[in-house]
């Protein structure tokens, strides 16, 4: 048996590369991918304590995120596809019309 | 070291690699296709974790429908060359790979020893009959339609938001 | 507490969201119908249907006992939610009402049916009592307000700030959502009102690794630093209806999840958040005030201000009494009046002039004295004046804190509203002593905004004026919490 920390380490590792991800790449879509990945480590601790626990509930959090997930890339992507219409880029660095 | 843990590692380390290359990646395509090997192997986990439903729909929704409309996006708006270079400072990634390390450690650390509970080895099923269901779609499916139907219901709500607002937010307003 | 099994009438207690899903049915019926010279109806009836829900939220879904988890365990049905709800709805309300005549959005049935969905996520938000409804309610809305922000896709500035709000937001909510797993982890359980009595017997490194995750989701629903950032660039980008919807009834239902979140998932590390929040409070005020004396552009002048109203309220967080919590209660009612009234002013001098500067606002008094008199009592309230709401809304909010021991934080607080004094008297100076640019310029207020406005604007000086019914409602939504 594999314990439950293995998945939680896992997990936790996954995590920070993904937050990495969101705070150093400079592209709006590799940014969204880490958030997924974030999101998806999240999902990975959810079962493995719901193992732990022999309690569903975690798997069916999982389930919902996933479904809460697909609504937010199809609107994440039709915002990013709308910048790309205006600014023939999606770069972080050039969007700077609203400056303080 | 049984089967299950040398399995285990193989497809940690696949995992957390595939992560690495979407990160490091100059093509987006290719960021693409590896976090789609991450979530495959994401899915591989749950099925190690006694939840063959998840583990579906992880494959179905989340490396088929999601990851599919990323790369479609990718292509859509030719970004696979990622051409402008940087304005990221030069201590920035370090930085923040530095506090990631840090911070997995101390995960590592505080999960392995001082962990709430007790997270050895999760407590082995009755019989197999018993591993069988666990997880599997009936008993998802009871505990979903019994207990978060609410949510379940706002969520069918949701996807309407989700979908119109995609479509309000590329439409060509030349053709109105 | 126990989760009380299905019985019809609960059914009533959801009433207004399934009011809501209705009424966006109609919406959507409506804009494939009306013919495109009678689109501008689609606003009338969201408002009336806002306004319609409202009411019977008044009426029928009153909360008799306080407290009592409904639908399995996923809402709660208290006063606080009912409290909540009636400011969501009355936000909805004036937002369809400002945005009727809009020349970009005041047409698209789809802005009214998105903005529905908020208000419908923002229900939600406010009686969640389990984890999951809590972050899909959440998601919901935020979900709601990235398309809301982003919708004048054609203008630059509205697409980037629907994008940074997009990517900021989905981002913090991902660390929210980790945090989740962790307190479900360490407790098996997933309703916030068992996670207080699971997580008393472990260790305080793991209740505060989580409450830091979560505060990080939250904290950026209410604008606090350091989750500030995309405040000002959204709220300057974003159309100034969805800007008005934003700053009211988003930070509101922010500061619903967080009242209640805290309130009944942390009590065993109380002494530590309390100290946490009251640092944070006080850093907010702060840096939304500083950095507020320096803006030239009004929407964000607005949105430092924000911050920096959110800074007050967090204030009453860390009090952590009954009478904080009530303080805030209050505060929120007189910060959507009063804000929705500078908003809608600005809204309309937008249209007329075209550029939301301050500068451009020089003389409004003598082109049009009712909106500059709007403009007056909402940023005397926001500046804290007797006798208007603001003024009875900071002293609440520095009594409580006071009484709880935390006389630091009041005195950081009366500093920070006498530095805002100014920069909302300077807008006040330029609109009433300035000389116009354009003499000429005619102000036209339509039907639907002359009633939304004055509606407000008289709100603000009743709140402000009677205080007592107001107090009594507040106290007793927060004592069900305590």
């Amino acid at each position: 048996m594999i314990p439950t920390s293995y998945y939680l380490a896992l997990s936790a590792v996954l995590f920070a590369i993904g937050v990495t991800g969101v705070l150093t790449r400079r592209n709006a879509i590799i940014v969204f991918m880490s958030v997924e990945l974030m999101l998806n480590s999240a999902n990975l601790t959810f079962v493995a304590f719901a193992r732990q626990f022999m309690d569903l509930s975690g798997q069916v959090f999982v389930f919902f995120v996933m479904v809460v997930a697909a609504a937010e890339v199809a609107v994440g992507l039709a915002l990013i596809v709308a910048i790309f219409r205006s600014k023939q880029s999606i770069s972080l660095d050039e969007l700077n019309q609203l400056k303080g | 070291m049984t089967i299950e843990l040398v399995l285990f590692f193989l497809l940690a380390v696949v995992a957390i690699g595939a992560a690495v290359g979407m990160l490091l990646s100059k093509n987006a395509v290719h960021s693409a296709l590896f976090l789609v090997l991450n979530f495959a192997t994401v899915a591989f986990f749950f099925l190690f974790l006694g939840a063959p439903f998840i583990a579906m729909v992880q494959v179905t929704v989340y490396a088929g429908a999601i990851m599919v409309l990323f790369l479609f996006v990718i292509m859509l708006l030719g970004a696979e060359q990622l051409r402008q270079p940087s304005t990221v400072l030069p201590w920035q990634p370090p930085l923040t790979v530095f506090l990631a390390v840090v911070f997995v450690g101390a995960a590592w650390l505080y999960f392995a020893n001082a962990g709430p509970g007790s997270l050895a080895a999760p407590p082995p099923f009755a019989t197999a009959e018993a591993a069988g269901a666990f997880g599997s779609p009936q008993a998802v499916g009871q505990t979903l339609f019994q207990t978060y139907v609410l949510p379940f219901e706002i969520t069918s709500f949701l996807l309407l938001i989700g979908m119109i607002g995609a479509v309000v937010l590329t439409r060509d307003d030349k053709k109105r | 507490m126990t989760i009380e099994p299905f019985a019809p009438v609960h059914l009533l207690a959801v009433l207004p969201e399934i009011l809501l899903v209705v009424l966006a049915g109609v919406l959507i019926t409506a804009d494939l119908a009306l013919p495109a010279a009678r689109k501008r109806e689609l606003g009338l009836y969201a408002a009336v249907g806002f306004g319609l829900v409202l009411g019977v939220t008044l009426l029928v879904t009153l909360p008799t006992v306080s407290g009592g988890l409904i639908f399995g365990g996923m809402l709660r049905h208290d006063l606080i939610a009912f409290a909540f709800r009636v400011l969501f709805l009355f936000a909805g309300v004036v937002t369809a009402l400002i945005a009727v005549d809009s020349p970009t959005i005041g047409k698209e049935g789809e802005f009214f049916l998105v903005l529905t969905a908020a208000v419908l996520g923002m229900n939600l938000m406010a009686a969640a009592a389990d984890l999951i409804m809590l972050y899909v309610a959440i998601e919901m809305t935020s979900i709601g307000l990235y398309a809301l922000a982003g919708f004048l896709r054609e203008n630059d500035k509205s697409a980037e700030s629907g994008l940074k709000y997009f990517l900021f937001g989905a981002f913090t909510s991902s660390l929210m959502l980790y945090g989740f797993s962790l307190l479900y982890g360490f407790t098996g359980q997933t309703n916030l009102y068992n996670l207080a009595a699971a997580l008393t017997g472990l260790p305080l490194e793991a209740s505060l690794l989580a409450l830091l995750l979560v505060l990080v989701g939250f904290g950026f629903k209410v604008s606090m630093v350091p989750f500030h950032f995309w405040a000002p660039d959204v709220y300057e980008g974003a159309p100034t209806p969805v800007t008005a919807f934003l700053s009211v009834a988003s930070k509101a239902a922010g500061f619903a999840v967080l009242i209640r979140f805290l309130l009944a998932a942390f009590p065993g590390i109380e002494s530590i958040w309390t100290t946490l929040i009251a640092v944070i409070a006080a850093l907010t005020m702060t840096i939304g005030n500083v950095i507020a004396l320096t803006q030239k552009n009004i929407k964000r002048l607005l949105a430092y201000s924000s911050i920096a109203q959110a800074g007050y309220m967090l204030m009453g967080l860390a009090a952590l009494s009954a009478n904080g919590v009530s303080a805030i209660l209050y505060y929120l009612g007189m910060y959507t009046l009063t804000n929705l009234v500078a908003f809608g002013v600005i809204v309309l001098v937008g249209r007329v002039t075209g550029s939301d500067e301050i500068a451009d606002y020089a003389g409004l008094s003598r082109r049009s004295p009712g909106l500059a008199l709007a403009l007056l009592v909402a940023f005397l309230s926001l500046g804290g004046i007797p006798p208007l709401a603001g003024f009875f809304g900071k002293f609440y909010l520095f009594t409580s804190v006071m009484q709880s021991g935390l006389v630091w934080l009041a005195i950081v607080g009366l500093v920070n509203a006498i530095i805002s004094l100014y920069y909302y008297l300077i807008v006040l100076k330029v609109v009433y002593l300035g000389t116009p640019k354009d003499e000429a310029a005619v102000y036209p207020v339509p039907r639907p905004y002359q009633l939304a406005l004055w509606a407000c604007a008289l709100g603000v000086i009743f709140v402000g004026a009677v205080i007592g019914p107001w107090v009594n409602i507040a106290a007793a939504a927060a004592g069900g919490l305590f």
